[in-house]
This record gives C-alpha cells, structure tokens and sequence, in this order.
C-alpha cells in the first residue's frame, strides 16, 4: 500500500511532467512547421486575426451563434474550469494567498472564498459536465459522431471532480499537506499524503495529464491554429 | 431517394478529348437538361482493365498519411474536432435529412480515423478506443456517396467552436476518389470537356460568336445604339472572363456587363476572349489540384497575351475565389502583371461615384439576392451585389439568414452540375434553401453563380414555384440608363 501511494505521489507527477511536456511541445512543434499554401480566410473577418481567435478562445462566439443552449453549458464548464484550475495553484502554492492579501483580502476572508466560491465551483462542473455527458448520450447527433475516447475524455474528468467534491465536501484535507508534497516535488524530495481520497483524485488526475497530448482536449491547443486559419485577413 | 447512381469509368481514362466531346455534341444549353430520369441503385466498381491489380487500400492509406507534412489546415482538422456535432445543426445537407451519413463530423471521420490509425501514436496504441480504425477492402466505393454529399459550402465552419471547415476534408476524400478514377461520371465529363475545349459546355468558337452576335443585336433592339463586345481585343484595359455559360444560356449577365462598360465610356477598354470564355473550374470541385492549375494557367496566359491591367471576373464564385484566395495568394505562376477584380466590385463602386444610373420602375417586382457561398464566405463579396440590386430594383428583399451566414443552394462543390443526383439536390441538399425563398415572397433570385442559378431554377421548377432565377447584372441590364433611357423591353420571359 505503502510504495503504492509512492508511486502514486512520488513517481507518476514527474512522469506525468515529462509526458505532457514533451507531447505538448511535439504537437505544437508539427502544428507550426507544417506549410499552409493558399487562404482560407472565411468571411466576414472583422477586426484583427489574433482578436477573433483570442475571442473564440475565451468566450466561444461561433459556438454562441450556432448551438446556444451548447455554448451556455459549454462555455460555464470551461469558465469554470479555469477558475478551478486558479484554485489549485492555491491548494498547492502560498502565491494567490500572497496576491490577495497584498491587495486587503484577510486570511479568513480567503478562507471564506474559497469555500464558497471554490465549493460552487466543483458543484457548478459536476453538473454541467454530467450535462455534457448526458448531451452525448441523448443526442442523435452528437452520439452518431462520438467513439470512446469522447466519453472516456469527459468521464474521466467527471471522476477527477467527483473525487474533489468528496474531498471537499466529504473527507477533510489539510492545505499545509497539500502545500507541503508540492514542495518536496520540485525539491526532488517527494513525501506522501496519507489521505486516500486525496491519492484517488491525484492518480486520476495525472493519468488526464497524462492522457492530454494524445487525446481531444489538445484542442485547447488547435484551436489557436484552426481559428487563425480561417480568420487570417 | 438518396439512391445514387454513380458510376466509375470501366477503364482509368486519359483525358480523352474525343470522347470527352462527343459527351455532348453540340449540346450549348445544358442548363435546359431534364434531369432524374435514371435513378438506379448504386453500382461503383473499380477500374478493372488494370494491369497490375491495384493497392487501393495502400494508396488510400499513403494520401492520407501525407496529410501529416500539411497542408496545415487538412492536418490540425484531423486533430482537433471535439465532437460537438454543431456542424450538423448548420449543414444544408443534413438539415434536409438528418441521417448519420450526412453528419459532417461523420463524413469527415473516414479520413479522420485512418489517418489516427496510421498517423498517431494513440491511434496506433488504442484503435477503436480512440476513434481510429484501418482501411477497409473497397470501401472507396461508398465514398462516391460520402465525398458527393457535401456541398463544400463552408457553413459548418462559420459556427465550428474550432473553426473547422469539414469541405476541406470532403475535397481531400473527393482527390483520393479522383486518383482511383473513382469521380462520378457526370462530374468527370464536365472536366474533360472543360480541358479539352476551354469551356465546362463544349461550346465551339462559332457558337462564341454567333452568341456575341446575338447580344448585340439585342442591345441594338433595346436601346437604338450600338453596344459593343469586344472580342480579343490586344492592349485591352479589362479582360472579361464571364462565368460558365453566361454567354450562351444567360445573355442578359453579358449585356449587363457591356451596358456599364458603355455608360463609362469604357467602351474600347475591356475584351472578351474567344477562345477562353469559361472561368468554372472544375479542379475545384475533384479535389484534383493538378486539373485545376491545368484549367486556370490558360486564363493569366490569355491575360499577359492581351496586355491586360485588369483580370475582370464575372458573375462566378468558385472562379473568383481560385484566382483570389487561391492561386494568386498561393502564387501559382509568380506575381502577375495585372489586378484582380469582380465585376460587381466594379460596378458597385461606379453607382456609389453616381456614374451609372437607373429606371427602378424597369424591376419592379420583389427580389432578392442569394450569396453564394463562393462569394460571401469565401470572398467577402456581399455589400456590392446588393448595392446593384438596390439601385437598379423597386423592391429588393433580403432572405434570413444571409451575406456569411447564408445557406447552401444545395448545389455547391459541383453538385449542381450532377444530374444523376437531381432528386437528392430538390429534396434534400436544396431544402433549407426552399425556405428561405418562399419566406422572402420574391419573384426573382438573384445569384452571382452559374452553379448557383441551376440549382435554384431547378429548384423553382420542381418545386412548382413561380420565381425566377438569374444573375446580378442581369437586372442592371433592364434598368441601367443609357443616354437617359432604360431598355426598351417588357417580356424577359423567353
Ligand atoms: C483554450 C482552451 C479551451 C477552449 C477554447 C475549449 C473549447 C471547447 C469547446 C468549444 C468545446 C465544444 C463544446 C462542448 O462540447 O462542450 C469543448 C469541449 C470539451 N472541452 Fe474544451 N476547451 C479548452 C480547454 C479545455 C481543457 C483544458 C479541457 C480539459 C482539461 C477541456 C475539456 C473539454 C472536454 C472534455 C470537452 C468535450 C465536452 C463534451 O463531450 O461535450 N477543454 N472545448
Ligand atoms: S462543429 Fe467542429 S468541432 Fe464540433 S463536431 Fe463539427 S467539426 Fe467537430
Ligand atoms: S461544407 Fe457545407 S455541405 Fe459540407 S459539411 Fe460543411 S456545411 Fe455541410
């Protein structure tokens, strides 16, 4: 049990590090070296390429104007994903503590975010990711084009959060813990957390790093070039 | 219904010129074709009398696999669908019929799981978990269907999350089909006529010039004047390409054209060519990028041979957008010496300098204009054809929705010129487009597209509705006022 949870939380990150890098920097590095002969700029283009590709990116308006009901669940999953993902730099760093009281937020005030708007959070992307899921099971249309890998991409992040509720909501865990194994990491020194729920959600959540570069969710990393394509004046 | 009936030569042909002409001997109206007749179940076979018995599935699998060295847009496609089906709420195709097959992310998944399996390492290490699956024997043959389903409008990639444009995909499947000899029959004869004899008609030099003949005459009928069409004139401004059958099947696109060059006092400035009187280039629309250099590399020959300053595009989207986004971006045959324009470029700019004007009362009738997708999307020619339309029309409509955003006549990607898939581009792929017309309550489309025009008459025909159909300057053409007069003519019917 014991090398179990090392492997766990001592070995996997700096595997997990490794594979995501270099597969990060492989799909990005054959993206950009490939030629583009000709245009494909699709009309109308308003504005500056690099605007309408950052507007995509951030507040998805193509998909506001083709399926709206879609973009709303779609765009609250990923809103609040971000903000989840800022929550964990908290989870495992002092920096977001520092930044906010630097500008007057007291400790206990962070607490109190942090329970309220963090414990909403991990509500608001179970519900709409099981949404999502839901959607592509009941969805001819969206059913007809999917295989296991999209279900297999959105159910492993329904586990991932589902174990972070629990953790959250259910077994108690200490941020000084938390704070304390990513020190011994980047130190090289790696110790472990006994908390189970907390290695549940660690090992899953590094086998969706893991899983990343070679799965659908490198479309964070496309869409910066399929957009520029077609919005390039 | 979506019965096809889609043959593939017996033998992999040369472009054989002479049978290529006999296709259609003679035959200058083919826009006046009654289609659907033969409606038979789908026979495709492999070309047969091979030699070497041939490596389809090695060859499939090899084009797709060179998608991996570009170009870019092909290879992130394969990358980077997330599934989220918001194409198919927007295609023409499965709007008209919601079935699994027309599902543009479906479609686009033949190439996309090949390419997975023999192309990443997830693909290789997972298969089936990650969507990839091999090649399979003679599956080619339900490609025909697939790859001669989409209409190559670009509307799935307008409301794409990622900006993916599936007729990208859909061409790179029609160019794999193509190299088998696997093009549909209707299709390939249009681009071996259209080789042969620098017209997708077949039509002779003498026809050329009886039609121009003809147009004068109706000129001088309308207006008194002698209005000129130049024909090969050398040192000429303005080197006019009309689009397909313009001059024979739509006269009134040409007469418009020559009435502005008049009005301007532009008169011995442009030229038409007697030999390349066609822009349609149907390279486009088999994937085969060979052919459709091929069918381009005549026209910049024919304008540096004339001296022109200006390459002067007619009413025709896809010969508008190859010579614009395409071939002189991509810098085919280096910089050229002359400048690129559409017509209603052109004119639009003269009516907004005040130097043309109209008698509305001429049109009086509601009209409205369809964007073809070659324009619109792909051009940003949208605002010019309606500042025509306004000017020389009583009552101009617009259908919802439009310019960008409008969808398919049903009959792009070349599908128009199919007749072996009539039914299919009146009851499916033209559906949505149906309804956008008869919403609008017009008696006449206006549409910049030879393409365009055929699918649309057709669909007004078999639809049973009263509405004509034709082009942008051809409503110019009844108004435009000339010495201060409009044509003199009522009946536009025959
Ligand atoms: C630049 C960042 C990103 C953008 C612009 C983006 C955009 C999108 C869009 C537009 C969709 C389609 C709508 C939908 O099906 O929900 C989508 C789907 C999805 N995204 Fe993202 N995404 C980004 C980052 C991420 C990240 C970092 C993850 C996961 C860690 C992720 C996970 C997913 C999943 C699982 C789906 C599929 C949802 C479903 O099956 O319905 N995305 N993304
Ligand atoms: S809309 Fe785009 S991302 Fe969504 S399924 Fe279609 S092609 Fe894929
Ligand atoms: S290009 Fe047009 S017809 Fe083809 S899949 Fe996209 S929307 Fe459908």
């Amino acid at each position: 049990m014991n090398s179990a949870s090392f492997f766990v939380l001592g070995v996997l990150p700096y595997l997990a590090v490794v594979v995501f890098a270099a597969g990060m920097i492989n799909r990005f590095y054959t993206w950009f070296k490939t030629p583009q002969p000709g245009k494909m700029t699709l009309f109308p283009a308003g504005g500056s390429a690099t605007g309408g590709v950052l507007a995509e990116t951030f507040f998805f308006p193509s998909l506001f104007r083709g399926d709206r009901v879609l973009w709303f669940f779609a765009w609250v999953f990923h809103a609040t994903l971000a903000l989840v993902f800022l929550g964990h730099i908290r989870v495992f760093t002092g920096l977001i503590d520092r930044v906010l009281m630097s500008i007057g937020v007291s400790p206990e005030g962070i607490d109190a975010m942090s329970s309220t708007l963090g414990g909403a959070a991990g509500v608001v992307l179970l519900a709409t990711g099981l949404l999502l899921l839901f959607r592509r099971i009941v969805q001819q249309r969206t059913r007809e084009i999917s295989n296991f890998s999209d279900f297999f991409a959105l159910l492993l992040l329904i586990a991932i959060i589902f174990t972070g509720d629990l953790m959250r909501f259910g077994t108690h865990f200490e941020l000084a813990e938390t704070r304390a194994w990513a020190r011994s990491l980047v130190t090289f020194s790696p110790i472990v957390v006994n908390n189970g729920m907390f290695q549940v959600h660690a090992l899953l959540a590094m086998v969706l790093i893991i899983y990343v570069p070679f799965s659908k969710i490198m479309h964070f990393g496309g869409i910066f070039f399929t957009q520029a394509l077609i919005k390039r004046r | 219904m979506s019965e096809r009936n889609v043959r593939a030569e017996e033998t992999v042909p040369e472009h054989d010129g002479e049978k290529a002409a006999q296709a259609r001997p003679g035959d200058t109206t083919p826009r006046k074709m009654v289609p659907g007749k033969e409606e038979t179940p789908v026979v495709v076979d492999l070309p047969k009398t091979e030699r070497e018995p041939r490596d389809v599935a090695g060859e499939v699998v090899g084009a797709i696999g060179a998608i991996k060295d570009g170009p870019r847009v092909l290879k992130t496609y394969m990358e980077t669908c997330v599934k989220c089906g918001t194409c198919a709420t927007q295609c023409p195709v499965y709007f008209g019929d919601p079935s699994k097959k027309y599902n543009p992310a479906a479609r686009s998944d033949l190439i996309r799981s090949i390419y997975k399996k023999h192309n990443t390492r997830s693909g290789k290490l997972l298969g089936g978990l990650v969507g990839a699956r091999d090649y399979e024997d003679r599956e080619v043959e339900e490609w025909v269907e697939h790859f001669y389903s989409c209409t190559g409008c670009r509307r799935c990639a307008t409301f794409c999350p990622m900006g993916i444009d599936n007729s990208v995909i859909t061409r790179k499947g029609r160019a794999i089909l193509d190299k088998l000899g696997l093009t549909p029959d209707t299709m390939k004869r249009v681009v071996e006529i259209s080789l042969e004899t620098g017209n997708t008609d077949g039509a002779t030099l003498e026809a050329f010039k009886a039609a121009i003949e003809f147009l004068e005459e109706e000129m001088r009928d309308e207006h008194g004047i002698d209005i000129k069409i130049p024909v090969d004139v050398e040192g000429a401004e303005y080197f006019y390409v009309p689009p397909s059958g313009d001059v024979l099947v739509n006269p009134e696109a040409t007469t418009g054209i020559a009435k502005v060059f008049y009005v301007l006092g532009l008169q011995d400035k442009w030229t038409m060519s007697s030999r390349l009187f066609d822009g349609a280039n149907y390279g486009l629309f088999t994937g085969d990028d060979k052919s459709m250099k091929a069918d381009n590399e005549p026209y910049i020959k024919e304008a540096k041979r004339l001296g022109a300053k200006v390459l002067f595009m007619g009413e025709c989207g896809h010969a508008y957008r190859i010579m614009k986004m395409m071939m002189e971006p991509g810098k085919w045959w280096g910089d050229l010496p002359f400048e690129i324009v559409n017509c209603m470029e052109f004119t639009a700019e003269k009516i907004l300098t005040g130097e043309l004007q109209f008698d509305k009362s001429k049109n009086p009738q509601p009209v409205t204009y369809h964007d073809p997708c070659n324009f619109g999307r792909s051009c940003n020619i949208v605002e010019e054809p309606r500042i025509i339309m306004e000017a020389s029309c009583q009552d101009f409509r617009e259908m919802y929705p439009n310019r960008g955003d409008n969808w398919c006549c049903g009959g792009g990607g070349g599908l128009s010129a199919m007749d072996d898939i009539y039914e299919f581009r009146m009851t499916i792929t033209g559906k949505k487009k149906m309804e956008q017309i008869r919403d609008t309550d017009a008696k006449y489309v206006a549409a910049a597209c030879s393409n365009c025009k055929r699918q649309l008459t057709q669909l007004m025909e078999y639809h049973k509705e009263d509405v004509a159909v034709g082009g942008v300057h051809d409503m110019l053409s009844r108004s435009i006022l000339i010495n201060g007069k409009a044509a003199e003519r009522v009946n536009y019917d025959d």
